[in-house]
């Protein structure tokens, strides 16, 4: 961004997209330059996808397009037209309770500043869709492309195995 | 308003606990972070909002010739332009840490002004140098594109060592880059180098590195006409310590600028204290403008010319040492490059004197420093707050000095350590150890280290085996030292007359105490109100877990809400890992005043001595067992009022102001640190010679902090502390080209340790409580940063041995291209 250089912007049209969002389907005109993680936290008031560098190596802005794990900073909103998408905030049942990667997360104290966790629970839960009972290794690397600075992932590796149980139950 | 209120699962138990305190209780913040709906001050965009985008040099050093916003502000979105000269004309520049330098053989002081905006001279990259605002962040950006700045270039001077020959000199007004110094000394360190067998000196680097917490700064600034004051709403840390830097900067009364920090801060590690730049420009754009406007930094102005960096040093050490293994002497000399500005953290220079020979005895200790500036981004705090740049180049010079005798590196750090019938320890420059058995936590980690040695990571087959692939491993135990509970007084030292301090009594000393607030509600439940900011460290469940025993009430019936700048008096906040005593000493005090409450309105109530009632498990008796309060009763009672009584405040006293041990100490404004949690570390490291690469393969630990009051709490502190540790030792630094281009600037060049790269690490835990602090409980937040580079160091050192290289790990990070070029020297 810090430049000195001169260089008119001419916005072009904005383009209208459908895109379905934690299940339910949203139309809107956006500019074509509108990341797709802007695009869930302004347009759509999905602030759980949290934005940690914008540019694809942090993994908190971390969500699942048609069941992929993927960093929608990375993309922009109108390559998401027609897709599914699945935030963090669609994890939970409707009457509030959690999903069980959500109370791994929360009783193995796998979170500190949270600011990567949505990052982080989007991930495994990909993971476990995968691999419903992964070893160390298979999370390490199943994760790997999510940054944490807190936690020093230790609790991470315990919260993915106790929601692995969880779920295969 | 944050939900804090612990699910009914997570705090009632089946059978009650005794105690709440000392369990490991699952914390009050994490459902609303789990599900998304917690708000961070990104996520914070007011109505009628505007945004505001940096114009930023790409010239470490250069005078500003133009500012040509014309273009700009034809822009159909643009709303604002501002530059040095506009903000000249109406604020102020931001307070600094050297505030008056002296200059010359005349002592003449001179000012050190910084400007939010570059004022006709850039200093470093990423310097803002105007901003812009516009209807939402993209339009700004767009805009900032279209201001032309035309620079003239200077040479630039992007070394420590380099600055102080003062070749290039950053700001000219006061004609050195060298701005503060001091040395001190204690004992006799003079006669112990003369007298001793040996003298033994090293010389280490600490590359730059800083927390860089997945959050980036964000402000979001309201100025109201009506009342001429302002809302600024940001993730700053110590918002009621530092918010003297917005205020004064912005030219009004601490009571018109309200600092309010989300009760989420995604990170902060030390180093959102510095973050004041943008709060300020938010706040002056918003009061142009008569509309709230926010601004969020992007990573790359964050690692670029964020003020976030931290420590950047060079060492040389020195240490006399007999031949029988006794260390007689120390000496330490440093430079510190603080970049283009000396910001507030400056007294991070200082903070290893609160543990300077670590934990070992000796009695006669030199310490110097140069403090310098160069044109880089300016430093901010960061976890350890310089502490782990000394403990590294000390521990190295121990293993020098021990190879230089010939003696086991273990056996030598043994012999020196301070034993258990010398607490409370009185160090050289004069803090105090409280409680603590070194000897028998060096000895439980070699234990550990003897299983390894037997059939584990370290069996002599393996070694072998491994070593024929090129992969080098090893272990060298080592001891560490985590400081807790700074205290305030000392922090301004390089602002005082130093030498007017020798003759300081005691009662000018100043400290600033924890404050803690409480109310019963409507409904007998209480809220409590921190004083302070948080960024992930759980003190909503600390204090919940705290009070609820206190109160003997449970922790789902109170919640805890957090004070703005104005509500809330000046005070530390969170840092110096004070906040486990600071806020337990606080809550004890809090709840044994509102106890004392509920009495008075019970006894009031009944019309009968406040000796006739009694409190137990949140109810007030009448003592002949005749009839009884809850506090809801009493919430209902107190209502009715006119002034409440069961809304208190509580100040707790910074606790070495009453044991005097701590005097001289805070008299001659050196650290104070009364608690010393302590332990030894035991990484086993497996180097590639062929790459250069390292890799931790387990990271062994026994460590003591006191009481542990949620315990699983204290092992997240831990484990993240360790992580980033692991990050500066191997892989992390904002290295810079000579003219001063930054190096690292991304996070593909600033590379933070993934879950690859952090090695399982087992922990184990004694408890030694601290004599001084109300639960026994010593600070903790900075331990595992502190002393992890060191043990790594120590250790990758000790694996490659067998190639007797000189000192492979004398500079962090030991990255893999220092480590080659150093076997490649052994090679030649
Ligand atoms: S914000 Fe998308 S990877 Fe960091
Ligand atoms: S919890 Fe803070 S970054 Fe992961």
């Amino acid at each position: 961004m810090s430049t000195d250089s001169t260089g008119e912007y001419d916005a072009p049209e904005p383009r209208e997209i459908t895109v379905t969002v934690n299940g339910e389907s949203v139309t809107a005109a956006v500019e074509p330059r509108l990341k797709l993680s802007d695009f869930l936290r302004t347009e759509c008031g999905l602030n759980g996808v949290r934005v940690g560098c914008e540019h694809g190596v942090c993994g908190a802005c971390t969500v699942q397009q048609d069941g992929r794990a993927v960093k929608s900073c990375l993309s922009y909103a109108v390559q998401a037209d027609g897709a599914e998408i699945e935030t963090v905030e669609g994890l939970a049942d409707d009457d509030g309770s959690l999903h069980p990667i959500q109370e791994a997360f929360h009783e193995t104290h796998a979170l500190q500043c949270g600011f990567c966790t949505s990052g982080f629970v989007v991930a495994t839960k990909e993971l476990l869709e995968e691999n419903p009972d992964p070893t160390r290794e298979e999370i390490e690397r199943g994760l790997a492309d999510n940054i944490c600075r807190c936690t020093g992932y230790q609790n991470i590796y315990e919260a993915v195995e106790r929601a692995a149980a969880k779920m295969r139950e | 308003m944050s939900q804090s209120q612990p699910t009914e699962a997570d705090a009632e138990p089946e059978s009650e606990p005794e105690s709440f305190t000392g369990q490991g209780l699952p914390r009050v913040e994490d459902h609303r972070i789990l599900t998304g709906e917690a708000e961070y001050i990104h996520d914070v965009t007011p109505e009628n909002c505007l945004h505001m985008a940096l114009v930023r040099s790409m010239h470490a050093h250069a005078e500003v010739v133009d500012i040509d916003a014309s273009e700009a502000e034809d822009h159909p979105d643009c709303e604002l332009v501002l530059t040095a000269e506009d903000l000249k004309a109406n604020y102020n520049p931001m307070p600094t840490g050297v505030g008056r330098i002296e200059i010359g053989a005349s002592g003449e002081a001179v000012e050190l002004p910084e400007w939010s905006l570059a004022d006709e001279k850039v200093r470093f990259v990423g310097e803002p140098v105007a901003l812009v605002v516009a209807s939402n962040r993209y339009a700004a950006e767009d805009v900032a594109d279209l201001v032309t700045v035309e620079y003239d270039t200077l040479e630039a001077v992007a070394d420590g060592m380099a600055a102080r020959e003062d070749e290039v000199v950053v700001h000219e007004s006061i004609g050195t880059n060298v701005v503060d110094h001091e040395r001190i000394e204690f004992g006799d360190p003079e006669t112990a180098f003369e007298d001793a067998d040996h003298v033994v000196s090293g010389e280490y680097s600490w590359g730059r590195i800083s927390g860089v917490p997945l959050e980036t700064a964000g402000v979001v600034a309201t100025y109201d006409e009506e009342t001429d004051s302002f809302d600024v709403d940001c993730n700053i840390q110590l918002h009621t310590l530092v918010d003297d830097t917005i205020y004064e900067t912005l030219g009004y009364d601490a009571d018109d600028v309200r600092v309010n920090v989300p009760a989420d801060v995604g990170g902060s590690y030390g180093t959102k204290i510095a973050i004041h730049r943008y709060c300020c420009l938010a706040a002056m754009a918003s009061q142009q403008l008569n509309r709230p406007v926010k601004f969020e930094e992007d990573r790359i102005e964050n690692l670029q010319g964020g003020d976030v960096h931290s420590s950047d040093r060079e060492y040389e050490i020195r240490m006399a040492v007999d031949d029988d293994g006794t260390m007689r002497g120390l000496d330490v000399w440093f430079v510190d490059d603080f970049g283009a500005f000396p910001r507030y953290p400056i007294n991070q220079v200082l903070k290893p004197l609160s543990v300077v020979t670590n934990s070992y005895v000796i009695d006669d200790v030199a310490y110097e420093y140069d403090l310098v500036l160069t044109n880089k981004t300016s430093q901010t705090a960061y976890r350890g707050f310089g502490v782990d740049p000394h403990i590294y180049a000390l521990e190295m010079v121990v293993d020098a000095a021990a190879r230089e005798i010939g003696m086991d590196p273990t056996e030598f750090r043994r012999r020196n350590l301070i034993t258990p019938d010398q607490m409370p320890y009185t160090l050289p420059s004069k803090n105090v150890y409280d409680s603590g058995d070194y000897p028998a936590t060096l000895d439980r980690i070699e234990e550990i280290i003897e299983d390894e040695r037997d059939g584990g990571l370290l069996d002599p087959d393996v070694v072998a085996e491994k070593r024929e692939e090129g992969k080098y491993r090893g272990v060298q135990t080592s001891v560490i030292i985590e400081p807790g509970v700074s205290g305030s007084d000392w922090t301004d030292r390089q602002r005082s007359n130093r030498e007017a301090l020798e003759s300081r009594s005691r009662e000018e000393v100043d400290e600033l105490p924890e404050h803690l607030r409480a109310e019963l509600r409507e409904d007998g439940t209480v809220r409590a109100y921190l004083a302070t900011d948080s960024s992930g460290q759980g003190h909503q469940t600390l204090v919940s877990q705290l009070l609820a025993d206190e109160l003997e009430i449970l922790p789902s019936e109170i919640d805890v809400d957090y004070l703005d700048s104005v509500d809330a008096p000046t005070e530390y906040g969170s840092a110096a890992s004070r906040m486990a005593v600071m806020l337990s000493g606080a809550t004890v005090g809090l709840a044994e005043r509102l106890v004392e409450r509920a009495e008075e309105l019970a006894a009031d109530h009944w019309d009968v001595p406040a000796d006739d009632v009694s409190y137990r498990d949140g109810t007030v008796e009448l003592i002949d067992g005749s009839d009884s309060l809850s506090l809801a009763d009493l919430a209902e009672l107190d209502a009715e009022r006119d002034e409440r009584l069961t809304r208190v405040s509580y100040n707790y006293d910074h606790p070495a102001l009453e044991h005097e041990e701590f005097d001289e100490a805070f008299r001659r404004k050196f650290p104070v640190y009364p608690t010393a949690a302590f332990g030894a570390n035991a990484p086993i490291v497996e180097v590639d010679v062929g790459t250069g690469e390292v890799e931790i393969l387990k990271f062994h630990t026994v460590r003591d902090c006191g009481t542990m009051l949620n315990p699983t709490i204290v092992e997240g502190q831990a484990h993240g502390g360790i992580a980033q540790g692991v990050g500066a030792a191997l892989l992390e630094e904002f290295g810079y080209e000579a003219d001063g281009q930054p190096q690292a600037i991304t996070l593909f060049d600033y590379l933070l340790p993934s879950i690859e790269t952090v090695p399982e690490i087992e922990m184990e835990h004694t408890e030694t409580p601290s004599p001084y602090t109300e639960t026994g409980a010593k600070g903790v937040g900075e331990g595992g940063m502190i002393d992890a580079p060191a043990s790594i160091a120590t250790s990758i050192n000790a694996a490659l041995e067998p190639l007797s290289l000189d000192e492979p790990a004398d500079r962090i990070p030991v990255a893999p291209d220092h480590l080659r070029s150093k076997i490649r020297d052994a090679e030649e």
